[in-house]
């Protein structure tokens, strides 16, 4: 351990505008912030993360010689990387600081400013305490391999494939089917503008298959995927079975990987109200795209329907199946409606809808222009359910559909001779097995869940691990396609930089120390830690490691070291925490 | 006691929910009425809300607009609400989908008038231009004919008035009661079956029998006066309610004249001298008549002020335009007869004629049957709220429901 004697600590305590100092009083943070021993000097500042604040706290760095650094302001989440830039940009070592959360977990959550001043000043204290036991730490770069694995051929893996491959990098596109195109590829136009699907995939398969960058893997999965971030190794097995290299999967280095699995559609036959699988004209929108590309719309018998019926949201928004909206299951409604008045005008539609979403660009006109198509648009309950039943002998249609109509407040029953029922989106069978392979998560529907919602919707908690398309969520071609080349451009990023740099915050085993229990191996959320056969110990991979902290818990032995999360950091900090503090709120005027 | 037993009886009959039949294709039966944007509705339910007529009972245009996108005839048969809309046309420029309430409020009026005749001519009428042209020229003629044989067989059409008349008074007065004769038998037969479909059809709560005296002084009130149409707001255009005063001009001068010729056609008809007792109500009604022409020539063809005026339908035109054949007619023949030219009066009283009397057929069968259906309907409605607010009171409170 070297001398602490004599360490110098600068204290920085931010009044955040007012968000902190209307409850704090900063000043007196400050105040006694300053006896604390080796505290050489303790500021308060209105913005501390501004620039002026950040050149105040490296000049005060350089010219008072300070060598560690606490910042009471608002969450680490929020500024560290400010602050540790800070402290880089005046020649510090960036571990050596530490914030206290004086924001979120002070200002912002108590009233009583008496109270909260005296918290403010523990955690501080604490801060202090803890910044005397950091250790300067170095980041780590590890090389990025520039080959990408792509997995799934939908609109969304091959617009990845191809703005990777145009790139000039290698990519790895893997096809659980024997062909490309996804479930495009079962549609026949798109709405609202009535482009071909077919069109959109031809030009995409045919630049995919002639690309001498990427590499096609058809009838194939992923059955294994090791390694971290610019060092993937995936294991790809051929479902033929191919006699001689068939069985044996292939193995393939990878820098990155985008996952593009894309969605199943809701079984229909899970709602007995629809007697889907029972009544012969009860079909799904799929069946109903297989009939367009055909060219003709017609019922079982062959006859060319009367009335027919589109009903909204099959599996979707309703708490027996699932709760989210499929997004683009109205528009293609519509899109039905007009595709079946223009190719027979004697044919009355009746849609069957909940609510009409129609977010999207050109969707609101599209809506217009099927009104004026003489749709007849009945809303029903979310949680009353249209019921199907076969109409009498002597009735002029096939079926009857009974339901709750809203906007009359009436219950009615529809004349149909074929219902065409709006089947959702759901996240695939085989999601989770691409999770657990992937060691991504899923959302309690199994979609695969995003680092952020808003900010990252492409990455995952996983680096270098990144989802497109309907594999996050229900989406239309648009989106997916956007979303594709979001996470090219994020795979391209960093491949352009050649070599990815790793925290230093991780975990470490002490090999004399550790018994080879591997009771961590398996705790690891993030399947960091490996287990060298030959030692018989375990092994951090740290450009994997997320330094959760749950090996250090779980190690019987203590051989696991969380860096820059030492006990005695820790300790420290809990001790400073709770050393007594006093204080008495003096006259304010505000 | 009693009542409220059997009232509560009759309320559980009613919670047996009967799906009723939507039917689709029946929107393309009334766009042949007029109603040709109702399609467009999305049920926001501005038009009602902007609506000075509609409220919790009656539920207008919205949900008139629904019944008839569903194609619920039997709901739309049984319907006052249609009457209670004197087509301001606030609703259809406040309408943001351009479905145009107001237009279809209009074009089920006269799906009504068709479902109330009971001889099919007036769905024949609306439905096909060329059956009512062909129908009224056909008429026309025949009625010449008849008139210019009657007239040369038993008088000279140097003679105007009394003995040996070309047209005598007298028989032009049996002439006139007979065809109007005609004419109410089928308005009251149609109102007759109006009443079945709206009050014993449509009205769902016991109707206890004094409120049909109580509430009859709606049907004078409303027929005199059409307030409600002067209830309806004019967007601050004019300081006076030109539509409301307009109509007013004109419906007081039908009633003027068919009081005039129906009953005082003799003196009415006497001349050269002028009879002021009948002539001056005679005047006052071709002004109104003659007005309320050029009022409704000139908005139809501006389209700009009123939007009511922007779509006329084929029966529009033919009301118009024998309107003004007979005010132009009657008051040239009046004044020739004045001026002596008693041929040429005879001549233009005949061509006066042969547009009064298809005229007079075609009421019951156009448009012009909300003469009496509407103050009918004005009657009913305040029969069907005092009962229904009645049976409220009496099984609890008012249920609030969207306009």
């Amino acid at each position: 351990m070297e001398n602490k004697n004599n360490v110098k600590i600068g204290v920085y305590v931010c009044n955040c505008g007012t968000n902190i100092a209307k409850i704090v009083d900063a000043e007196a943070v400050a105040e006694y912030a300053s006896k604390l021993p080796h505290v050489a000097l303790a500021k308060t500042y209105k913005y501390m993360c501004s620039n002026p604040g950040q050149e105040m706290i490296a000049e005060d760095i350089r010219e008072n010689g300070l060598d560690r650094v606490v910042i009471a302001a608002c969450s680490p989440n929020m500024h560290e990387r400010t602050f540790r830039s800070a402290l880089r940009m005046a020649g510090l070592n960036q571990y050596m600081l530490e914030m206290a959360n004086i924001r979120e977990q002070c200002s912002w959550v108590h009233s009583d400013r008496q109270a909260a001043t005296r918290k403010a000043m523990s955690l501080v204290n604490g801060a202090v305490q803890r910044v005397l036991q950091h250790e300067a730490l170095d980041s780590m770069t590890v090389e990025m391999n520039p080959a990408v694995l792509v997995i799934g051929g939908g609109v969304a893996g091959m617009t990845a494939a191809l703005e990777l491959a145009d790139a000039g990098y290698s990519v790895h596109l893997v096809e659980k089917d024997n062909y490309l195109g996804g479930n495009i590829a079962r549609v026949d136009l798109t709405a609202p503008y009535f482009y071909s699907a077919r069109d959109l995939l031809t030009d995409r398969i045919t630049r995919v298959k002639e690309h001498a960058k990427v590499n096609i893997h058809l009838n194939s999965t992923v059955t294994d995927l090791s390694g971290y971030v610019g060092n993937f190794t995936a294991h790809i097995k051929n479902l033929n079975g191919k006699p001689g290299n068939g069985s044996i999967p292939v193995e393939i280095d990878v820098g990155n990987v985008a996952i593009c699995t894309g969605y199943k559609e809701f079984d229909a036959s899970r709602i007995t109200h629809f007697g889907y699988g029972k009544l012969p004209n009860v079909i799904t929108s799929f069946e109903l795209e297989q009939m367009l590309r055909a060219g003709k719309v017609v019922t079982r018998d062959g006859k060319a329907p009367k009335y027919v019926a589109i009903i909204h949201c099959v599996g979707s928004r309703n708490k027996e199946f699932h709760t989210y909206c499929s997004r683009v299951c109205c528009m293609t409604a519509l899109k039905y409606a007009h595709e079946i008045k223009s190719a027979n005008p004697e044919c009355y539609i009746s849609d069957v809808y909940i609510d009409m979403h129609a977010f999207g660009k050109g969707h609101e006109d599209f809506y217009h222009s099927s009104s004026q198509a003489k749709t007849l648009f009945l809303m029903y309950d979310k949680e009353n359910r249209p019921v199907i039943h076969k109409a009498g002998p002597n009735e002029n249609c096939d079926m009857l559909i009974e339901v709750h109509e809203r906007l009359s407040g009436e219950h009615i029953e529809i004349p149909a001779d074929l219902v065409v029922l709006m089947v959702g989106m759901e996240a695939r069978d085989d999601a989770h097995e691409v999770a657990h392979m992937a060691n991504i998560s899923q959302d309690k529907e199994g979609w695969f869940i995003e680092s952020h919602p808003k900010l990252e919707p492409v990455a995952t908690t996983t680096d270098g691990i990144f989802i497109a398309g309907t594999c996050v969520a229900p989406k239309d071609i648009p989106d997916t396609v956007a979303q594709a080349r979001a996470a090219a451009a994020r795979i391209l990023a960093r491949i352009s930089k050649g070599q990815i740099e790793v925290d230093a915050v991780y975990a470490e085993v002490n090999e004399d120390k550790c018994s080879g229990c591997r009771i961590c191996n398996v705790m690891c959320p993030y399947s960091a830690i490996e287990f060298d056969e030959e030692k018989k110990k375990s092994h951090v991979i740290s450009a994997l490691c997320k330094a959760c902290g749950t090996c250090v818990a779980a190690c019987p032995s203590g051989a696991i070291k969380g860096r820059h999360f030492t006990d005695q950091q820790v300790l420290a900090q809990i001790d400073g925490i709770f050393s007594e503090v006093v204080y008495e709120v003096p006259e304010i005027t505000i | 006691m009693k009542l409220k037993k059997k009232l509560n009886l009759s309320k559980q009959y009613k919670n047996i929910i009967m799906a009723i039949r939507v039917n689709p294709g029946y929107i393309d039966v009334l766009d042949q009425y007029g109603a040709e944007d109702v399609q467009l509705c999305y049920q926001c339910g501005d038009c009602s809300t902007i609506c000075s007529h509609a409220d919790d009972i009656y539920r207008f245009p919205r949900k008139s607009m629904r019944y008839l996108q569903m194609g619920l005839e039997e709901k739309l048969e049984t319907s006052l609400e249609p009457w209670l809309c004197y087509y301001c046309g606030q609703c259809s420029e406040q309408c943001p989908r351009e479905a145009d309430p107001g237009e279809t409020m209009m074009s089920l009026r006269r799906w009504l008038i068709s479902r109330y005749d009971i001889t099919g001519i007036a769905s024949q009428f609306f439905r096909s231009k060329s059956s009512e042209i062909l129908t009224v020229i056909f008429i026309a003629l025949f009625t010449g004919a008849y008139l210019l044989f009657y007239g040369f067989s038993n008088g000279s059409l140097q003679i105007y008035d009394g003995e040996g008349a070309f047209l005598p008074s007298s028989f032009i007065h049996v002439f006139d009661l007979i065809i109007g004769g005609i004419m109410f038998l089928f308005l009251w037969l149609g109102a007759l079956r109006m009443w079945y479909f709206t009050m014993v059809k449509g009205t769902s709560t016991p109707v206890p029998w004094w409120l049909y005296f109580t509430k009859l002084y709606e049907m004078p009130l409303h027929f005199l006066t059409q307030k409600r149409y002067a209830e309806c707001e004019d967007n601050g255009k004019s300081k006076v309610n030109m539509p409301w005063l307009i109509h007013f001009g004109l419906a007081m001068g039908y009633t003027f004249m068919i009081v005039l010729i129906m009953i005082f056609i003799e003196p009415f008809q006497a001349g050269p001298k002028i009879q002021w007792y009948v002539h001056i109500f005679g005047y006052l009604a071709s002004v109104g008549l003659l007005g309320g022409c050029i009022y409704f020539i000139r908005q139809r063809f501006r389209k700009i002020e009123h939007i009511q005026y922007k779509k006329t339908h084929s029966t529009d035109w033919m009301f118009i335009i024998l309107l003004i054949i007979i005010v132009i007619t009657g008051i040239v023949q009046h004044i020739l007869h004045r001026t002596g030219l008693l041929e040429l009066a005879n001549i233009t009283y005949v061509i006066h004629l042969m547009a009064v009397i298809p005229w007079f057929l075609r009421m019951p069968f156009s448009k012009w049957a909300h003469l009496v259906y509407r103050p009918f309907a004005m009657y009913f409605a305040a029969i069907r709220r005092a009962a229904f607010m009645r049976q409220e009171k009496l099984v609890g409170s008012l249920s609030v429901s969207m306009k």
